[in-house]
């Protein structure tokens, strides 16, 4: 916490006591969360512990209860999601913002498609499209073997590269992943992960959420964990074991050890 | 030279393969044997006077196939433009009659039938249902009221003069009518649109996966709209097209063609579920109804072959696109 504190001005996102309950239930209590700049942060929590709910109220989607929330000095509110992708707050859940039959390279553009005039006629330039596709997927180290093939082609660690490709490609600054490699085999989870280790080093912050450690272990900078809708712990990763963080995720506290927060929330 | 040989062979085995794995291909295998079966079966297939019949016959389906295909892909359904395609005529057969000039009959009617697309898109988007069940009830709905409203009219003739109408559907060179080239320009137009557009784009993200599509700020229910309303201005059009051949119109025309046009849409590898389909597969199951309904009558079996025929070739098409697309996605 006191790392949070001091490094005010270095922080990219800043949510503050964010509070947040769905009728009778309380799904976050005042919870302080931080991301700095070029920094991976896991947020970590088994299910219901508050995590896509956090992400929610960061994207629009739901207004919090009660709290603040900063974005590179600003006080914010985003209404939608689409305005929190225009300020550079960019989420790829685990359904994907993909159309599975349409090709890469028209995916990738969907929505922003570049034009090209040809005397009053308004057409795609796709020449254009497949070029920097190629390219925006290569900065990420990510082999395609053509831009022409439908997404239903790519496996699902491709599918999430190009993705994370997509986001860095049109000017996010937070990249937010939600459960990204929970349904992919070990050795595609692992090029998940170095697409998002490239990403951080060309300039993004990313969030990380998952409910599996062993996940967002190998990169992750910063450790936040929820439980029960309260954040239980906020670490550096050189600061704290693996086997630490594994107590906060399924009690609340450190094994073995007196908790730094108190008993599991109950309303 | 041995490396350029292989080399070339390397190239024509990617080709083949790219080819073998659209989707069309189905449609072109039935294309092929539809177009052989008749050539060698019925007596003066190949002749430019049946070329001239099948183009007759598949410029006003096409046209009502292109606005079914747009709209499928899109991942939605019009059952209802055979109605619209006779309340169109209609209107204009009635405004013709009563001396408006051509020139706004024409408009007028193809503004209703815009209208009427606009009207089941509407009801789609703001109430959900399924576009099958709303565009059944329009279709119930609108032939109902043209049945009530001409009631003991067999039929509307027109046979004044008409600049608009011979421009329409006309013979042209030998037996070749207008109609065709309108119909080759709207082909054009359409498939101009849907593969070097944003819009186009749009249609194929709105029918292939539409939460995803929305997420990136495809704005889908006014794709939705404007498909509905085009699918209704085409199906105006090509009644407009009948009835500048035909020069008379009765309650019942165009019933029926809502099935043929999405068998041929079908048959030409649209997918019912939308996110996939071209114009030219579409064109392609156009071409092969015509061929089969020209082929019939040349090879003199009873015209009412020619259903069962169209119904067999639809399943035979949709199995063999369905396992290219099971071998393409490795």
């Amino acid at each position: 916490m006191t790392e949070v504190a001091s490094a005010k001005s270095l922080l990219l996102l800043e949510m503050k006591r964010i509070t947040k309950s769905f009728g009778p239930v309380l799904a976050l209590k005042e919870v302080d969360f931080a991301v700095g700049y070029q920094e991976i942060v896991g947020l970590l929590g088994d299910n219901g512990a508050g995590k896509s709910t956090l992400i929610k109220i960061l994207c629009g989607v739901y207004p919090p209860d009660q709290g603040e929330i900063y974005f590179e000095g600003q006080r914010i509110i985003f209404k939608s999601p689409r305005e929190a992708r225009n300020s550079g707050i960019e989420t790829v859940y685990q359904d994907l913002a993909l159309i599975p039959l349409m090709s890469l390279a028209r995916n990738f553009w969907l929505g922003r498609e570049p034009k090209r005039q040809l005397g009053f006629l308004n057409l795609l330039n796709l020449k254009y499209m497949k070029q920097t596709v190629q390219e925006a997927v290569a900065t990420l180290g990510v082999n395609i073997r053509s831009v022409d093939e439908p997404v239903a082609s790519l496996s699902g660690g491709e599918r999430q590269s190009i993705a994370i490709a997509r986001a860095l490609f049109f000017g996010a600054k937070l990249l937010i992943l939600d459960e990204p490699t929970s349904s992919l085999s070990i050795k595609e989870a692992a090029k998940v992960l170095d697409c998002v280790q490239q990403a951080k080093e060309k300039g993004l912050s990313i969030i990380f959420i998952t409910h599996n450690l062993h996940h967002i272990w190998p990169i992750a900078d910063r450790l936040v964990i929820l439980f029960n809708g309260r954040k239980v712990g906020d670490y550096p990763k050189s600061e704290v074991s693996p086997e630490d963080i594994e107590g906060l995720i399924i009690s609340g506290r450190k094994l073995g050890k007196e908790a730094w927060d108190d008993r599991p929330l109950l309303n | 030279m041995q490396a350029v040989i292989r080399r070339l062979g390397k190239c024509l085995k990617i080709f083949v393969q790219r080819i073998s794995r659209q989707p069309e291909m189905g449609v072109l295998i039935a294309f092929f044997f539809v177009l052989s079966g008749f050539g060698l079966g019925a007596e003066g297939f190949f002749t430019l006077r049946t070329m001239a019949g099948v183009l007759t016959v598949i410029a006003e389906l096409g046209i009502l196939t292109i606005g079914i295909t747009l709209l499928m892909i899109s991942g939605e359904f019009d059952l209802s433009v055979g109605s619209v395609l006779a309340i169109s005529s209609i209107i204009c057969a009635f405004l013709l009659r009563i001396g408006v000039i051509d020139f706004l009959a024409f408009f007028a009617a193809l503004i209703f039938a815009a209208i009427l697309g606009w009207l089941n898109g509407v009801i789609v988007v703001l109430t959900g249902i399924p576009s099958f069940i709303a565009t059944l009830g329009t279709m119930m709905f609108w032939r109902g009221i043209l049945l009530a409203i001409t009631g003991g009219l067999p039929t509307i003739p027109f046979f004044g003069e008409s600049k608009i109408l011979s421009l329409l559907n006309s013979p042209m060179v030998k037996d070749f009518r207008t109609s065709a080239v309108w119909m080759m320009v709207i082909v054009f137009v359409a498939h101009l649109v849907l593969r070097q557009t944003a819009y186009g784009n749009w249609v194929y993200a709105t029918g292939g996966n539409k939460e995803a599509a929305r997420s990136m700020g495809v704005p889908i229910a006014r794709v939705k709209i404007i498909n509905f309303t085009l699918s209704g201005l085409l199906a105006g059009l090509a009644g407009l097209m009948q009835l500048a051949r035909f020069r008379t119109v009765d309650a019942l025309r165009g019933q029926g063609m809502e099935l043929e046009a999405i068998a041929a849409a079908v048959t030409g590898g649209v997918l019912l579920s939308g996110g996939y389909g071209s114009i030219f597969g579409a064109l392609l199951g156009v071409l092969i109804v015509g061929i089969v309904r020209t082929g019939l009558v040349l090879a003199k079996a009873p015209p009412y072959w020619y259903q069962a025929f169209v119904g067999l070739i639809l399943i035979v098409a949709v199995v063999i696109n369905i396992q290219i697309k099971k071998k393409g996605q490795i």
